[in-house]
């Protein structure tokens, strides 16, 4: 196993040193998204599993606003949304008609995901604790984030294509060990339209 | 701590089989004719298939929600079993085979052996028949099957029900207490019930709920 993430690893850089561009590059890219306080879109997630013919597919939406409040809401096929306002993390399910808290257990493990995307709304690609950057000047622009040790049993790499809006994420490629893969388009991006804080704090 | 919430979760669990096990009778049933055999099977998948479902699990006063994704391939007494957060980690995978279970992976709080045998358990008992030809089997007037199994192990399974109303499984212990047992209910898309309501009363109490989202 740890062979074989290791040959991943191998493959991965090998195919992106040849367009990876010096670190100024990147920097250049955190200026983009300086200017990003709130981000609102619809997303549509495309899950393909390699014991499945056919992907499964979600829908959701999602609330930004810089620099930790977060709503990432599934509209199916499960209905879920978790809530981050700074260090608070909540989530719900939808069921019988009302909203259920998660059980807290679940809530803590969703603490690094939420913190991972968090911080691509805000270009800070190169904070993460969990993966090594790497950008790709494109186009279409792309950064590259390859997992360290641990998360690695979860996740290979991610790919996340940016728009030619400055700071904008068109799609997030999510490679798995196994050969699984998670594709997640943004459609109808807001950046910096207003909303109520409600959003972080109530499903 | 995690294993003080299990064993919290565990002795709940035990105080709701004994105030919320009530007795289903036994059915007394006799070989019925072989023409109404075939209908024992009729719930059970015999194609290969693949499936997701929406579950809802509450255990223990707590819920949580995942993607359960299975695909059974009946001739091989085979299936493969999947739970995914709602983004779409893989939390859970395991294999159900002749010789045994393999799981695949397994992330805590699902990584211990009981759980990876509970689960595999209950997806065989919703798709897979026992092994063995029914002990007992019979059709009433208004086509309900009633069919029962005895298991190696003094375990016994009866279905009863049909395509229409829906069908109702369950597993008895060899004291002949109901441990397990679960409500499919139509339409049937692909053979597959569309929603199924399992409820578990030992060794752990908990219910499960399954929404079918995608048959193929």
């Amino acid at each position: 196993m740890k062979r074989f993430i290791f040959l991943s690893v191998l493959i991965t850089g090998g195919l992106f040193f040849a367009e990876i561009a010096p670190a100024q590059d990147l920097t250049s890219l955190k200026e983009a998204f300086r200017n990003i306080r709130s981000v609102k879109a619809e997303f549509s997630q495309k899950r393909s599993i390699q014991i499945l013919t056919k992907p499964l597919f979600s829908e959701g939406k999602l609330f930004f606003y810089t620099p930790d409040s977060l709503r990432w809401e599934y509209l199916s096929p499960l209905r879920t949304v978790m809530l981050q306002k700074g260090n608070t993390i909540q989530i719900y399910n939808f069921s019988d008609g009302v909203w259920k808290p998660e059980m807290a257990q679940a809530v803590e493990s969703r603490r690094m995901v939420l913190a991972e995307i968090s911080h691509w709304f805000q270009g800070r690609f190169d904070e993460s604790k969990a993966f090594n950057h790497l950008y790709s000047p494109g186009p279409p622009e792309r950064v590259i984030l390859v997992s360290g040790e641990g998360i690695n049993r979860f996740i290979n790499r991610i790919e996340i294509v940016l728009s030619v809006r400055p700071g904008v994420i068109d799609r997030v490629e999510i490679e798995e060990p196994g050969g699984s893969r998670t594709s997640i388009e943004f459609k109808n991006v807001e950046i910096n339209s207003s909303f109520s804080s409600e959003v972080f704090e109530k499903p | 701590m995690i294993r003080r919430k299990g064993l919290d979760i565990c002795l709940l669990g035990f105080l709701i089989l004994f105030a919320g096990c009530g007795p289903i009778s036994k059915t007394t049933l006799r070989p019925g004719s072989p023409d109404d055999l075939p209908g024992c099977y009729a719930i059970f998948p015999a194609e290969p298939w693949e499936s997701v479902h929406r579950l809802e699990a509450t255990i223990g006063g707590g819920s949580f929600s995942l993607l359960g994704v299975t695909k059974g391939e009946p001739s091989e007494r085979r299936l493969q079993s999947l739970l995914l957060s709602p983004e779409g980690f893989i939390l859970f995978d395991a294999e159900l085979s002749g010789d045994g279970i393999a799981v695949r992976k397994a992330v805590d709080p699902f990584d211990s052996p009981a759980f990876a045998r509970g689960l595999m358990e209950d997806v065989s008992l919703l798709f897979l028949p026992p092994q063995a030809k029914p002990t007992a089997w019979g059709k009433e007037t208004d086509g309900t099957m009633i069919c029962a199994w005895e298991g190696p192990d003094e375990s016994h399974v009866e279905i009863s029900g049909s395509m229409e109303s829906g069908w109702k499984i369950l597993r008895r212990n060899k004291q002949g207490k109901v441990i397990k047992k679960a409500v499919l209910r139509g339409p049937f898309v692909n053979g597959l019930a569309s929603r199924v309501e399992l409820q578990a009363f030992k060794p752990a109490s908990y219910r499960l709920r399954m929404t079918l989202v995608q048959p193929y």
